[in-house]
């Protein structure tokens, strides 16, 4: 490993752990108690404990997450299609988006938890609403960012509506939809998280929302920590492996093919 | 660099440089942001000989290529840009910009032929890789844009336009990114591998003209008229150390200046 690249991964694992110790080191001294600040031993021993309920917790998250993460790649994209067609059809509908965008989740989730019937759906819904932004905008602004002497070569070479979408079109917009989607696969998990929050919901389809406000009423904060970080590994997880897509579906442009 | 000075006439199709046509521009006029640019505006494109168009910044050099390319209409009435052997200039003509234009997710023998794409043919590989090679790029086919040099890139784009093999070829300031030494080794390449069509060349650069033209004119005042430019003597292109060339270079430049006020 180069250099570089050690101190990448070396760094941020030095603070971490120096953190942790701290951490623990403070709980210890001090003698906190565990229902008000759980030391990091605490909470892997109740991660570890409580190892069943909570991975099918993450599970069902990872599932609302996954189903908002691909409806908004279909939907967003297809918006995007839509509005690039024309600029009348891009003023009159742009706004509609926007509201969608600026109006807090938390405020409509309670709505559609009422209007969808079954839980899942519902919630996929939420997180699809939050998820399905960037994905508009910057499929959007890609498709819009064609370079306008590329665009006269190819209008003089004639290449028809369909070539220009396929062979200039989709291909420069890649980048921008490659920098939604890490943002929109973010906002998916945070989605699925608030959604599960308003909603409520227990028995099989609980997620990690439901772990935490759960632990909170029994006060096992442990177990509220355990959720918690499982989200955070959940979210990373989420991060690195967009950008592993990203690097995978770009690479070509940024040297030998 | 080296690999570039060795010329060789890459064997073309018979047809290809026998028929290049002369273009005939007549009564052009050109508005923007109810300015008149320029009126009435004429202009003879010899057959198979490098016109250079010279003119001060916002003069409407570029508007007019893209004119003469069919990408814009002139305003007005009476307009025609035409070909001397009647036949349609769509389809003969080829492009080159001063930005490259080549599309960063192909490499550089699928950038060659993107025309072959368009047109849903099968790239002939053997002429791509021809192609490369008779502008210094041999064996580089597989690179992407990005990994090349912006004088390579240019080489590259210049590679694609001769590829497409066309008898009529726009250029708008294509060198005018380059550092100097560069610029002067894709001129020669130019020169050699574009002999015998009919070239329009737009530039900025007054020992570039000198260099390359076989006519001059100068596009100035407002609205613009086409002002003729005697050319250095000598076959294209001329020494850039020639004395007769830095002469021409001379007062070309002092009468651009002049144009400006």
């Amino acid at each position: 490993m180069k250099r570089a690249q050690l101190s990448t991964v070396l760094g941020p694992l030095i603070v971490g752990i120096a953190v942790l110790a701290l951490w623990q080191a403070i709980c210890r001294l001090w003698h906190i108690p565990p229902y008000l600040m759980p030391a990091p031993t605490d909470i892997a021993a109740s991660l570890v404990a409580n190892a069943v309920p909570l991975l099918h917790a993450l599970r069902s998250t990872l599932l609302v997450t996954f189903a908002a993460l691909l409806i908004s790649v279909v939907l967003g994209v297809l918006a995007a299609f839509v509005l690039v067609q024309s600029r009348l059809i891009e003023r009159s509908l742009m706004p509609y988006v926007i509201i969608m965008q600026v109006t807090p989740i938390v405020a409509i989730a309670p709505l559609i938890i009422i209007l969808v019937k079954s839980t899942l759906p519902a919630l996929i819904v939420c997180a699809t609403l939050i998820a399905i932004f960037p994905i508009i905008s910057n499929t959007l602004a890609g498709l819009r960012s064609v370079d306008p002497g590329l665009e006269s070569f190819f209008r003089m070479h004639k290449a028809s509506r369909l070539q220009m979408l396929w062979r200039l079109r989709i291909p420069s917009a890649l980048p921008m939809f490659m920098a939604g989607l890490r943002i929109s696969a973010g906002l998916a998990l945070v989605g699925a998280i608030v959604a599960e929050f308003v909603a409520g919901t227990g028995g099989n389809s609980a997620g990690l929302a439901y772990e935490i406000l759960q632990s909170g009423f029994q006060m096992d904060i442990p177990r509220m920590f355990a959720a918690l970080s499982l989200i955070t590994l959940a979210g990373l997880a989420l991060y690195f492996a967009m950008a592993l897509l990203e690097r995978l579906a770009l690479h070509r442009w940024h040297g030998q093919g | 660099m080296s690999q570039i000075a060795t010329p060789g006439r890459l064997t073309d199709p018979p047809t290809a440089l026998s028929t290049a046509p002369a273009i005939a521009i007549r009564g052009l006029t050109l508005r923007f942001g109810g300015e008149t640019l320029f009126e009435n505006l004429d202009l003879d494109l010899e057959a198979g000989r490098f016109t250079v168009l010279l003119g001060a910044s916002g003069v409407g050099k570029t508007t007019l290529l893209r004119i003469v390319a069919g990408l814009e209409t002139p305003d007005g009435p009476g307009g025609s840009v035409r070909a001397d052997d009647g036949r349609p200039l769509a389809g003969r003509i080829a492009w080159m910009a001063q930005q490259d234009l080549l599309c960063p997710w192909l490499d550089a023998a699928a950038n060659v032929a993107l025309g072959d794409r368009l047109r849903g043919r099968r790239p002939d590989r053997d002429r791509v890789a021809g192609m490369l090679a008779s502008v210094g790029l041999d064996g580089r086919g597989g690179v992407m844009p990005a990994a090349l040099s912006g004088g390579m890139r240019q080489r590259v784009a210049l590679a694609r336009t001769l590829y497409e093999n066309r008898k009529v070829v726009l250029m708008d300031e294509p060198f005018s990114a380059l550092d100097s030494p560069t610029r002067l080794r894709i001129q020669d390449l130019a020169a050699d591998r574009l002999a015998g069509r009919t070239v329009l060349l737009i530039t900025h650069d007054a020992l570039e003209a000198c260099r390359l033209a076989d006519r001059l004119v100068v596009l100035a005042g407002r609205p613009a008229r086409l002002i003729e430019h005697p050319v250095p003597p000598g076959p294209v292109p001329r020494r850039s150390d020639d004395a007769e060339v830095l002469a021409a270079q001379g007062a070309l430049l002092e009468r651009l200046a002049a144009g400006i006020g």
